[in-house]
């Protein structure tokens, strides 16, 4: 099914007229792929789905939770993570608090990953874990904090490279042991995070596109990773500026492999290998 | 109707009167026809004997006449007659039977009494025309009735006769009938006597028989009766108690039928008692359907056992038939409780794995068996093993000692018999059923758990089947609902790269549009952690006057002033530390001429934090410069305001990557401005807000042509500029407009950017204020124009 722009466009003012979603501001070529599959995966028009969304707004948050893409791993690109480790965290060492909000935060690997880390590292209490995402079922899945292991089996050596190893001194070598932090069933086939931190982060369903800042505080650390990517050049440069203004002096914004912040905003942050710190 | 009535009395007679009266009026009828009948015949008697003695007597008298005519011969005459009269005189017989001479004329000829007289004629016609010429008449006189015999001789030619009175010849007999009926009635009251007398007894015992037999018509006991005689009454009787007795015995035994007590004794009256043997036989029917009865209820009892534990078995078995165990458990326990044994036990054929098909132990009621807390057991192995080897019933009466107990409150007992039955479905074995009980078990009920097992067995092979297929189902649900869970994942993976790369792409593009943009508007080179310079751009190469090529591999401290060698040694370890610089560096060019330029040199880092390129991005500011320094030279106030501008003139801001510090410097050194193909301005920088005072908002959005000062001057001038633009030539010029009062002067540089294709996707521009050096320009010339006047002041 190939979705012309005029459909995308249509679809996108559907959603704008009908929900609270707006989309305009997203990448049209991913915006368009995730529509062309929608439609493939539930065999109908554009027609069809403009007219089912206006119908049904149950249906509308089923298209907009289909539309968007959740893509996570524990410890993703363990070098960011080193990185967070190595030179980022030890900055908040001797704050009061630490505030972190992972804005689009999908299933909540990254979440946890961050939650271990800080655990490793010794900053546990003092952090603050604010996570949001735009997709009410994933937000679930994140506080149930529990995971696949066979798909995922990727995660532990993750775990190794980011927790176990240092990449700075390959003699080093901490034996953390899985089950500090989850437990693996490899029967009923899951990796579940212990209590400890499933109980620690806020989760709360939020739009980078119009919510602001949900959370009464400012932040030492964002981290928006593989998000923005979807979004276009405008929308990218006003969640750059929600980012810097939501953002500590020296507060840093750490965004996916692949990301950076080009245009009128890069001048407002140091860079820091992958990350950002707010000038 | 009298008749009627005549009959019913009859009828309504006892038999004894009935008898009497019959014998009675027999009696009467009897004696009278006798008298009747006997008188009758003493009358004919004797007037036979009469009419004989006459007969005799008138020949007696012809002979006498004879007599008297032989004496006188020639006939009868007078003296005939005279002399014969002494015997004609006399009556014969009786008092007035006289016989009599008559004459063929009928005159009496001698008579007692009527000689000469004529007997009357018709009698007389009579006798003479009798041919026998004897015989008697009867004739009827006034005296009585006269009979009257006579004789013709013929000799004598008369008749001789006598007239008899018929009341002389009778006069005897009816003198004896007043005896005879006194005789009779004599002899008939004899005879009712002694009839009545023989009778009364008789009809006595009829009565009381018929009484007796009445009863027993009406289905009463009869009375017993007393035999009062020795006759065939008399036996009667004796049969009649002996039948009353009988039916009583028999009527008890009917009862003692009737009450269902077939063990009743019984003689029958007589070997052919009819009634008595064939109650004996009913009774003996009876039994034997008694007998046949309880074989058929216990029958129907077992049947019913079987029938009703098929059907219970049969919903146990639907029931639960997803959950092996379950099942397993209710089937155990269902069998010894409806079985009434006291434990039991379930195993199932396993044979999941062939190397090792064994049995296992699902369900077990009352289950102690020591032997089977490991709950498997191998094939061959024990009994149980046995029975699924052999696939035959093991029925055990005598258990070896520890083979299995029984537990109770009371203790440990070793059951009586032990049932091992194959669970078995057309020779395929799907497992042992075990039960043992303190009680035997009947034939019917080993019957029964072999049917029951057969059923098991289906039941467990579908079971297994279904939960095998469920099993199956739900493996390849859960593997779909996998896949499909993966593929998305996969999707969403690849679309992430998608988007990754598009926005590399994106970026890309831009990248080389700001690249080309900065190559034509500024100094741009490459250097390595020596200083080194490599990759040197036009503006570069034409600013130091050297080819390209000669550049490359330069170091950058040949290049500058002396002056600045040291400041290049502190750079370069400023940047190896990760700090950028920025300042301005005096080069001397190959023509040996100053050159200033305002220079930013960046590191860009790797991911690791390590140094990954260093840039270097100047403008050339040697006009500006060498007219600072010409105006410091002139005025120190034209050179205090140089330092201003210096610090104005720090333009550009380092970057962080290698675009990015180009575009910071760019950003913080010019005026940029992006513009659409149709001349809409999409952006312009802070710098350009800074610079010219109009906000952002008033700016973006506007068309350029509106904006620009040239457009409404020369609108000619314009359309060749954009014209040119929109081929992709770079157009450089300088304007100047008022802001808030003050000249401003701009240098303007058009880019276009073009795609991939070369096609032009949008113009930047990229302007420097230029106004400082613009007013020192003016100032020197005012300042020249000045001293200009004064020297024409001086030589006039």
């Amino acid at each position: 099914m190939n979705v012309t722009d005029q459909d995308l466009q249509y679809f996108i003012s559907a959603l704008k007229n009908y929900t609270k979603y707006d989309f305009s501001d997203y990448s049209d070529k991913s915006l368009k792929r995730r529509v062309e599959k929608v439609l493939a995966d539930r065999n109908l028009d554009v027609t069809g789905l403009i007219t089912s969304i206006k119908n049904s707004q149950e249906f509308a948050e089923l298209i907009v939770k289909e539309i968007t893409v959740n893509t996570t791993e524990l410890f993703r690109d363990p070098q960011t993570w080193h990185l967070l480790r190595s030179r980022i965290l030890p900055r908040f060492k001797n704050n009061k608090n630490i505030n972190i909000w992972h804005a689009g935060c999908s299933t909540g690997q990254e979440v946890y990953s961050m939650m271990i880390l800080l655990n490793e590292m010794e900053l546990f209490d003092k952090a603050k874990i604010f996570a949001t995402d735009l997709n009410s079922d994933v937000l679930d899945a994140a506080k149930k904090g529990q995971y696949k292991y066979r798909f995922n089996i990727g995660y532990l050596d993750n775990f190794d490279k980011v927790i176990k190893q240092n990449p700075l001194n390959y003699e080093e070598f901490n034996d953390v042991p899985y089950d500090k932090y989850f437990e693996i069933d490899k029967a009923k086939d899951t990796i579940t995070m212990k209590k400890f931190l499933t109980e620690k982060p806020i989760f709360r369903k939020h739009d980078l596109v119009k919510d602001g800042n949900l959370f009464f505080a400012k932040f030492d650390l964002i981290l928006c990773r593989n998000v923005i990517i979807y979004f276009n050049y405008n929308l990218q440069n006003n969640v750059f500026e929600l980012f810097h203004s939501n953002l500590y002096p020296k507060g840093c914004l750490l965004l996916g492999m692949h990301e950076t912040i080009l245009g009128p905003w890069a001048t407002k942050f140091e860079k820091i290998g992958q990350a950002y710190v707010k000038k | 109707m009298n008749q009627l009535k005549g009959m019913n009395f009859l009828r309504n007679l006892k038999m004894g009167q009935r008898i009497q009266l019959f014998v009675f009026l027999t009696v009467v009828a009897t004696y009278t026809i006798t008298g009747i009948v006997l008188s009758r015949f003493s009358v004919i008697n004797a007037e036979n004997t009469s009419r004989n003695q006459v007969s005799v007597y008138i020949n007696t008298l012809q002979s006498i006449v004879d007599l008297q005519e032989r004496i006188t011969k020639n006939g009868i005459d007078q003296t005939d007659i005279t002399a014969l009269k002494t015997h004609f005189y006399k009556a014969a017989f009786h008092k007035t039977d006289f016989p009599f001479i008559l004459s063929n004329t009928g005159r009496y000829l001698l008579h007692i009494t009527k000689e000469d007289q004529r007997i009357p004629k018709d009698i007389f016609v009579q006798i003479a025309s009798n041919p026998n010429r004897q015989g008697w008449i009867t004739v009827e006189t006034t005296q009585g009735t006269e009979e009257v015999y006579y004789k013709y001789i013929s000799e004598y030619d008369i008749y001789l006769g006598i007239t008899t009175p018929y009341k002389e010849i009778v006069k005897d007999v009816k003198q004896n009938r007043f005896l005879m009926i006194l005789v009779v009635t004599l002899a008939i009251g004899l005879f009712f006597i002694t009839v009545l007398l023989i009778i009364k007894p008789i009809t006595k015992t009829i009565q009381q028989v018929n009484d007796t037999i009445k009863m027993m018509a009406l289905g009463l006991e009869g009375h017993k009766l007393n035999r009062e005689q020795n006759d065939e009454l008399g036996q009667i009787t004796e049969s009649l108690n002996t039948l009353t007795e009988g039916l009583s015995r028999t009527s008890h035994f009917a009862n003692e039928l009737g009450n269902n007590n077939l063990n009743a004794e019984f003689q029958p009256l007589s070997n052919e008692d009819i009634l008595g043997n064939a109650l004996i036989s009913m009774r003996n029917s009876l039994k034997a359907a008694e007998i046949e009865e309880k074989r058929r209820k216990q029958e129907d009892e077992t049947r019913n056992w079987i029938t009703s534990g098929l059907a219970m078995f049969g919903d146990i078995l639907r029931q639960n038939n997803n959950n092996l165990a379950l099942l397993a458990d209710s089937v155990t326990q269902n069998l010894v409780n409806y079985l009434n044994a006291n434990q039991g036990g379930l195993f199932i054929y396993n044979n999941d794995d062939t190397s090792n098909p064994h049995l296992e132990l699902v369900s077990a009621f009352a289950y102690n068996r020591k032997k089977f807390f490991e709950r498997t057991i191998a094939l061959n192995e024990g009994l149980v093993g046995t029975c699924a080897v052999e696939k035959n019933t093991i029925y055990l009466k005598e258990i070896p000692d520890g083979y299995i107990t029984i537990t109770s409150g009371l203790g440990e007992a070793t059951p009586t018999s032990l049932l091992i039955v194959p669970l078995k479905l057309e020779d395929t074995i799907f497992g042992v059923v075990e039960i043992a009980s303190f009680a035997e078990f009947s034939q019917h009920e080993i019957e029964f758990v072999e049917k029951i097992g057969e059923s098991i067995a289906s039941t467990l092979f579908s079971v297994k089947n279904a939960i095998r297929t469920t099993h199956l189902l739900e493996q390849s649900q859960q593997q779909r609902e996998e896949m499909a869970a993966q593929e998305e994942e996969m999707r969403q993976n690849m679309e992430e790269m998608q988007a990754t790369q598009e926005e590399m792409a994106r970026k890309t593009i831009e990248m080389e549009g700001i690249s080309k943009a900065i190559d034509q508007a500024l100094i741009y080179c490459e250097l390595d952690e020596d200083a080194n310079i490599f990759l040197p751009n036009d503006n570069l190469a034409a600013a130091m006057g050297y080819p390209k090529h000669e550049l490359d591999g330069v170091n950058l401290s040949e290049i500058v002033h002396i002056s600045n060698k040291k400041e290049i040694a502190a750079i370069r370890n400023e940047i190896a530390l990760g700090a950028p610089y920025k300042g301005t560096l005096h080069l001397i060019n190959r023509d040996g001429q100053d050159l200033y330029l305002h220079t930013n040199i960046s590191p860009t880092f790797d991911e690791l934090g390590g140094i990954y390129k260093i840039i270097l991005i100047g403008q050339d500011i040697t006009e500006s410069k060498l007219l600072e320094i010409k105006a410091q030279k002139q005025a120190d106030e034209i050179e205090a305001n140089l330092v201003e501008i210096k610090a104005e003139q720090q333009l550009a801001q380092m970057k962080e990557n290698d675009i990015k510090g180009l575009l910071q410097a760019l950003d913080t050194t010019c005026l940029i401005t992006e513009i659409e193909l149709s001349g809409k301005i999409t952006y312009i920088n802070n710098k350009n807000v800074e610079t010219l005072g109009d906000p952002k908002d008033k700016i973006e959005g506007k068309y350029h042509r509106d904006l620009d000062g040239l457009a409404k001057k020369s609108p000619k001038e314009y359309e060749a500029f954009w014209n040119s633009l929109l081929s992709g030539i770079s157009q450089n010029r300088v304007f100047s407009l008022t802001v808030n009062g003050i000249e401003k002067w701009i240098s303007e540089h058009y880019t276009p950017v073009t795609d991939d294709n070369g096609n032009v996707t949008k113009v930047i521009n990229i302007g420097f204020d230029i106004t400082d050096s613009k007013e020192k320009e003016k100032e020197m010339q005012r300042l020249i124009a000045e001293i200009e006047q004064l020297k024409k002041n001086n030589n006039k």
